[in-house]
């Protein structure tokens, strides 16, 4: 097993089967009204990019944040690279992380941020990866003007900035892309598959189920606080099959599926119907449509996560 | 800890706000200064306590004992909304800008934070105070010239030394500068309290001074009885006997001392609550 620091200038390290991130009947209850995460497990291991997905109130923010000792769980454990998780817990110091909103001290400048950022944890500003860094600011001579200046998004790379100042082994993101344009969001995107090529461990929380198919290895599936599935993103989209028709009338053909056994869902998705399959075939469809007098011009598989998602969040509404 | 603290007096020394606070208090001592050298008291009446009206009258004799009489307007507004002002915004400054939560992962240990911030807030109380004193006394040296006080023609002034050298007069107002400073002790401590417990600055400074104000309103109602010995402001002026009595009298012990249990409590409660609080912001 490796056990190295990687850094993001090291060579990929051999897979590994480390486990990094360590969640075990973890539940937070703000008060008697408010369950926010309830007995929630999962792992991560190294080397992986795991999402973590669930619609508003998931949950998934109050995770994060317990799993970087700000919150202090109701019940359950957590643990980094082995080592319990508590406020302030020394292991912090292989993590970085930037939860919700990029924030700063905003009357100081965007590198007198990282400086003091960096120094207050008691190491020297020359020992931080500055240069990666100020790559993913891409701030230029705006690095020198006071944070109070920035944009939203300007913030929200600074703050990824100071997440891997650090060479973190961990990176915890919340809603890494929030904020960005699109040119940014693939900016980011790409630093996160570059990350974890070269060994850190990523998990993110996002609601763009696009970006974690594009980045994840792994995903977590949230709702209302329990966990619905985790696994790798393909098992997780293999596990929902989807098909897309072109018909000539959406109405018609919309109302025949619905009422056709092992179709579990139909949606509108121009120029065509999105179906959600548990069971029928994709012939059986085309044969249900010409049966009715509806004309079809394309049947095509799909398997997207979103499909994957929306899925099982269904089958959780339905438990 | 001595690496936090140099953060911190970075982002102290580099706010609007730290500026303008203590510019205030380099400021109203020459206003002061101004207004007396313009219009000179003619009598020891006025104030707004028992022997105010000596020290505005006898600060005209000599800038020695300026600053006594401008510690004593301003230690029982201003001074206190500035110490206030730094103790509110200790930690609850970093949970409205969401800095916090990036320090406590960092990971900064949420009782080194706690300590450093006080020392800060500390550390500009007594700045501010000092500030008082020594534009004091360069603006009463200016104006009325470093003396000795002879107080001979007041000694209907019950108790008052007929006369206080340059070398006692200094000695006074270094330790009543220090008592003053001394006697925000509950303040500081209380609004850093309410600051771990917010995210508004403004509400916790607001807090801390809501506290000087209901003591001294309180300790103005002689039907409250004795109980008003441990109001935090009750001995606040007691340090005035150096210069009205020329000693250390008993009140500025029992001030003195009265000061260490608001300390031990609401510290106290700052700390236990903060290492338990869920960070939020």
């Amino acid at each position: 097993m490796t056990t190295g620091t990687a850094t993001l200038g090291d060579v990929a390290p051999a897979a590994s089967t480390e486990t990094v991130v360590s969640v075990r009947g973890l539940t937070k209850r703000f008060d008697a009204a408010v369950l926010a995460v309830d007995n929630l497990d999962f792992t991560v291991q190294r080397g992986e990019v795991c999402g973590l997905l669930g619609p508003n109130g998931a949950g998934k923010t109050t995770t994060l944040r317990m799993l970087l000792g700000l919150i202090h769980p109701t019940a359950g454990e957590m643990e980094l690279f082995g080592a319990r998780v508590v406020p302030s817990a020394d292991v912090l110091v292989r993590v970085g992380a930037m939860i919700e909103q990029a924030a700063f001290v905003p009357h100081l400048s965007g590198m007198t941020n990282l400086r003091l950022y960096w120094e207050a944890g008691g190491a020297s500003f020359a020992d931080a990866d500055l240069d990666t860094a100020l790559g993913v600011a891409a701030l230029g001579s705006a690095i020198d003007r006071k944070v109070k200046t920035y944009s939203q998004g300007m913030r929200q790379r600074l703050g990824l900035a100071r997440a891997l100042l650090g060479r973190p082994d961990l990176l915890v993101l919340d809603e890494p892309t929030n904020g960005l344009d699109p040119q940014e969001m693939r900016a980011v995107r790409q630093l996160l598959r570059r990350v974890a090529d070269q060994g850190t461990t990523v998990l993110l929380s996002s609601h763009l189920l696009s970006e974690v198919e594009q980045i994840c290895s792994h995903a977590v599936v949230m709702d209302r606080g329990r966990l619905v599935a985790a696994g790798t993103v393909g098992d997780l989209m293999q596990a929902s099959v989807s098909a897309f028709v072109e018909v000539d009338d959406t109405a018609r053909a919309s109302s025949v599926l619905e009422s056709m056994p092992g179709v579990v869902h139909v949606s509108e998705e121009a120029p065509g119907l999105s179906v959600r399959l548990d069971g029928a075939e994709r012939w059986q469809i085309v044969d249900a449509l010409v049966g009715a007098g509806v004309k079809v011009s394309t049947v095509t598989a799909r398997h997207r996560l979103e499909d994957a998602f929306l899925g099982l969040l269904g089958e959780e509404t339905e438990r | 800890m001595m690496a936090l603290l140099r953060t911190e007096i970075v982002k102290q020394s580099r706010r609007t706000r730290t500026y303008v606070a203590l510019g205030l208090m380099a400021a109203i001592p020459i206003i002061i200064t101004f207004a007396l050298w313009a219009n000179p008291p003619d009598n020891f009446g006025g104030g707004n306590g028992p022997g105010d009206g000596f020290f505005y009258f006898a600060a005209h004799g000599t800038g020695l004992l300026l600053p006594a009489a401008i510690l004593l307007v301003m230690s029982r507004f201003l001074l206190i909304g500035v110490a206030a002002l730094f103790a509110g915004d200790a930690i609850a400054s970093e949970a409205s800008w969401g800095n916090l939560r990036a320090l406590l992962m960092r990971p900064i240990k949420r009782g080194r934070l706690l300590g450093t911030k006080i020392l800060i807030a500390v550390a500009l109380t007594c700045l501010a105070t000092f500030i008082i004193v020594v534009t004091g006394l360069i603006a009463g040296g200016i104006a009325f010239g470093w003396h000795a006080l002879d107080v001979g023609p007041l000694a209907f002034v019950r108790g008052a030394p007929p006369y206080q050298s340059v070398g006692v007069l200094l000695g006074h107002l270094a330790l009543g500068s220090l008592y003053v400073t001394w006697s925000l002790a509950a303040v500081v401590a209380f609004g850093f309290m309410i600051s771990t417990m917010s995210d508004s600055p403004a509400g916790a400074a607001a807090a801390a001074f809501g506290l000087y104000v209901t003591s001294a309103i309180l300790d103005n109602i002689d039907a409250i009885g004795s109980i008003r010995n441990v109001f935090p402001t009750h001995y606040s002026d007691a340090w005035t006997d150096l210069f009205l009595h020329d000693h250390l009298s008993a009140d500025m012990l029992r001030g003195t001392l009265l000061q260490i249990p608001y300390i031990i409590v609401f510290c106290g409660i700052a700390a236990w609550y903060f290492r338990r609080k869920d960070i939020m912001s």
